[in-house]
């Protein structure tokens, strides 16, 4: 039995080279990232619809929850100034989980392609960079390189370019091997499924081992930790370490 | 991957143009720069959508809320400050009374003391004075009648001495004489 863990399906190719971009693709990471965007949005107007100042609903209670939980996230871990990163940190949030939690309906999470985790890394890389030259001027910037000793300089550059390929890495990673694992998983079951019912003697063996009973249920469990605690989990940590790197950055 | 049919349904119209058609998968591991900024660009109009239909309108009704609260507060203040205003004009007022009636008091009881003091001099300058009549009067009773008397003793002492010596004894001739001896009778009496 063939195992294929490949990456997300190509739906249509713009047959215009680019030099060095290449040609665009339409992916399944492009799809899905735009329904989870059309989720979130629709999720976002479904929850400020008819609101009011006095005798709230529970629903604008919840979206009022967010926000100030946002607020206090953002404030808490970066300091009353990075107040208006407060959306943006939300945003990626949102993006992040609601992408991560969108393969329990058997879609392929925008985050398990390395292109989603990395054009948000760079992002955070951008803003890292301009908080250090806000904070020091771009000769502070330069020189933070060569500190303590000029020996350094290399490693400095190193660990600079480090931040965020770790911090695309980490989310990748871990939402990647809920793919493989999910994909393993599957195709075991599928197996084991397999052979259990073709101990049925005749047609009907034949015809139930096709079918992939032990794939209901048993995969809600793992599901539980690979998409569930660890979508959560790394939507959290992204962001946090996205408010913690750029409020240090400030702080050079 | 059935979910996504509707997608690839979606999408044919745009494959059937296509030059080429792709039925591959990407590799699992890769960067491919246009999917790369696709998603840079999904990112930000994420923050922008999110920006203008959750956090715009939550913001808006928080800060509504805080101006109404405030506003409540305020009045409450105010309500509070002319309580307090209207307690002390209040006290004012009954501190006021109070001392006015205190004034009232101590006034009508000065009035007293001082009436009954009169009165009671004037009680007492008549009690004198009338003693003083009584005294003046008694004395002047006496007097008479010591007086009534002496001419009565006078009267009778010549009666009898008339009698004795058997002719009438001329009144005035004997006036010095009498009085002498009623003087001696008044002081040995």
């Amino acid at each position: 039995m063939d195992i294929n863990i490949v990456g997300p399906k190509i739906y249509y190719e713009v047959p215009v080279d680019i030099p060095i971009l290449g040609r665009f693709q339409i992916t399944e990471t492009l799809v899905v990232s735009w329904l989870v965007m059309l989720i979130i949005t629709l999720l976002c107007i479904w929850l400020t619809h008819g609101l009011k100042v006095e005798k709230i609903s529970k629903r604008q209670a919840f979206a009022e929850m967010l926000v100030e939980m946002a607020d206090k996230f953002v404030i808490g871990n970066m300091g009353e100034k990075f107040r208006y990163f407060v959306p943006f940190v939300a945003a990626l949030f949102a993006t992040s989980l609601v992408s991560n939690l969108i393969s329990l309906t058997g879609l392929r999470s925008p985050t398990a392609d390395l292109n989603t985790e990395a054009a948000w890394a760079i992002v955070v890389f951008v803003l890292i960079t301009a908080q250090k030259i806000k904070a020091g001027g771009v000769g502070g910037y330069l020189k933070g390189f060569t500190q303590p000793i000029a020996l350094l300089t290399p490693f400095n550059i190193l660990s600079e370019l480090a931040t965020p390929i770790s911090l695309a890495c980490r989310h990748f990673g871990n939402i990647l091997s809920g793919v493989v694992i999910n994909g393993l998983l599957y195709a075991a079951l599928a197996l084991a499924s397999n052979k259990l019912l073709g101990l049925i003697p005749g047609a009907v063996g034949d015809l139930l081992s096709n079918v992939p009973i032990l794939a209901i249920g048993v995969p809600a469990i793992l599901s539980v930790y690979f998409d569930w605690f660890t979508g959560v989990m790394q939507a959290f940590i992204f962001c946090m370490l996205t408010t913690m790197y750029i409020a240090n950055a400030a702080e050079e | 991957m059935n979910t996504l049919g509707f997608f690839t349904s979606t999408l044919g119209f745009l494959a059937q143009d296509a030059a080429q058609e792709v039925a591959e998968n990407q590799d699992l591991v890769t960067i491919v720069p246009w999917t790369l900024i696709a998603q840079l660009c999904n990112l930000f109009i994420q923050l922008l959508l999110i920006k203008r239909f959750l956090f715009k309108p939550i913001r808006e009704i928080l800060e509504k809320r805080k101006a109404a609260a405030d506003a409540a507060i305020g009045d409450a203040e105010k309500a509070k400050e002319e309580a307090l205003s209207m307690k002390n004009s209040y006290e004012t007022s009954i501190r006021s009374a109070k001392s006015e009636a205190g004034e009232i008091i101590a006034n009508a009881q000065k009035n007293a003391a001082s009436q009954s003091e009169a009165i009671i001099r004037e009680a007492n300058e008549q009690v004198v004075a009338m003693k003083a009549k009584a005294e003046k009067d008694i004395a002047q009773e006496r007097r008479k009648a010591v007086n009534e008397v002496k001419d009565e003793i006078g009267s009778m002492a010549m009666e009898i001495a008339g009698k004795v010596i058997g002719r009438e004894i001329n009144e005035k001739d004997h006036a010095k004489l009498i009085d002498e001896f009623i003087n001696n009778v008044g002081v040995e009496s």
